[in-house]
């Protein structure tokens, strides 16, 4: 009797080894990573967009100038509900800084400034208004900036 | 108090301000601290001398800079006659840019980039020293550096610069463009840029041929671009619009925004020149020579 309970417990506990393991090995990095990365490129693209229309080196479009501004509108608003608790470096390949969650309402804050810098920029272009964007425009790359400098690591 | 009286102390008080704030200046000062402002940005002394992550009073030190020889903390500038360098004459001031030395002294650490100052005109110096002297003091302690031995030695510093330091002041070179001879001056004396943009040696110093070459294993752990016109491995394929675009605003061609210490230069430093003063560097930049050094995966 004693040798079949230890048994059962021999073999129980392998059991839990063996899910544990494989709950190890298929423990993913948090989706939140990857669909955050993927959201920068693509403002990476609306600036992109942009900058050769503020530089003069496009034509003025009002109509894709608003579209872009609108995206980093709606992504700022998207991103920050993409850092909760638990999506830091230690949890997958990502470039977010501890600091993220250290300072995290100084981190949000500057989503809120970017989504109000950007908000700015759709309500410019929707009036057509050409000089105003341009001088509204690298509002919106200091807060992509003054975000960067502190939170995200180097490459 | 009646509201006129009020009025009258307030511009009484004013009036005080004024006269002891010009009799202040008149004695301890002999640069031209507008100029100042600008050289001050030009060359970026707020990065390493603000604590800036808690929060630090400008220039008031404490920033750290982990290099393979220890920790260097940026010592306090402000005005103070004890805690900063309020005690300080042009000619000590000079002196700390031009030749890397303490008024007592001693020398630098190179961590101080003394190397690149020393190109800096006598009459920058001075006025950097008026915008300098203008602004708030402070009585924070400066921390002390945290090196192994023995490169806490001073004195081997000596040696060091025999090896490594060219003494300055910049001279124009009448071969190039006035823009270039202009951007010379911008990226190489105020700038500074060469300090974190090349590899260093063993020793700490910048092997020539590999100036702005990039530096693969910066202090910090990061990889700091390779900004020679090479076409592969450096910025070769920039436009001039994508390079004044980075200096003015952070963003790179594909669309991003640069962070880390480049953030803070840009944001510190390059976004307050004059377009002019971009170009120049741009044009400065332009006519290295190309070096195949491959510091990141992608470019």
């Amino acid at each position: 009797m004693k040798a079949i309970v230890r048994r059962a417990l021999f073999v129980a506990g392998m059991g839990l080894v063996v899910i544990g393991a494989s709950v190890g090995a298929n423990a993913q990095a948090p989706a939140e990573i990857a669909q955050r990365q993927e959201l920068m490129k693509a403002n990476g693209g609306a600036m992109r967009t942009l900058t050769p229309m503020v530089r003069g080196e496009a034509p003025w479009n009002a109509q894709a100038a608003g579209q872009a501004a609108a995206k980093l509108q709606e992504d700022a608003v998207r991103a920050k509900a993409l850092f909760p608790a638990g999506t830091g470096p230690d949890k997958g390949q990502t470039a977010a800084l501890p600091a993220i969650w250290e300072r995290k309402a100084e981190f949000d804050g500057m989503f809120d400034k970017q989504a109000q810098a950007a908000a700015n920029l759709v309500r410019l272009a929707s009036a057509n208004d050409e000089a105003g964007f341009k001088a509204a425009f690298p509002a919106v790359g200091q807060t992509c900036g003054g975000c960067h400098t502190p939170f995200r690591k180097p490459n | 108090m009646n509201g006129a009286r009020k009025v009258h102390l307030v511009r009484l008080a004013g009036v005080i301000m004024f006269v002891a704030g010009a009799a202040s200046s008149a004695s301890a000062q002999s640069g031209d601290a507008k100029r100042g402002e600008y050289l001050f940005a030009a060359g970026g002394c707020a990065g390493c001398h603000t604590d800036e992550k808690n929060g630090g009073q400008l220039i008031a030190g404490g920033r750290e800079l982990k290099t393979p020889f220890g920790s260097f903390f940026g010592p306090n500038i402000t005005a103070d006659p004890k805690f900063g360098i309020g005690s300080w004459t042009d000619a000590e001031f000079i002196r700390a840019l031009r030749e890397g030395r303490r008024p007592d002294g001693a020398h630098y650490f190179p961590v101080f980039p003394y190397t690149s100052f020393t190109w800096m005109t006598d009459r920058d110096m001075v006025d950097l020293k008026a915008f300098i002297f203008s602004l708030p003091k402070s009585e924070r302690p400066s921390r002390p550096h945290e090196i192994a031995f023995p490169f806490s030695l001073r004195f081997l510093q000596f040696g060091w610069k025999a090896l490594f330091f060219r003494e300055g002041p910049f001279q124009p070179d009448p071969a190039k463009s006035t823009q270039v001879n202009r951007g010379t001056y911008l990226v190489e004396a105020l700038g500074h840029c060469a300090e974190c943009h090349s590899p260093r040696n063993i020793l700490g110093g910048i092997p020539g041929s590999m100036r702005f070459a990039g530096d693969p294993k910066a202090p910090g752990g990061g990889k700091v671009p390779n900004i020679t016109p090479d076409r592969d491995t450096g910025i070769g394929k920039w436009s001039d619009g994508d390079i004044d675009e980075l200096l003015a605003s952070g963003m790179t061609p594909d669309g991003d925004s640069v962070g880390g210490e480049m953030g803070e230069v840009v944001r510190n430093s390059t976004s307050k020149l004059t377009p002019e003063d971009r170009k120049a560097m741009l044009a400065y930049l332009r006519q290295l020579v190309p070096v195949s050094h491959k510091v990141r995966g992608g470019s």
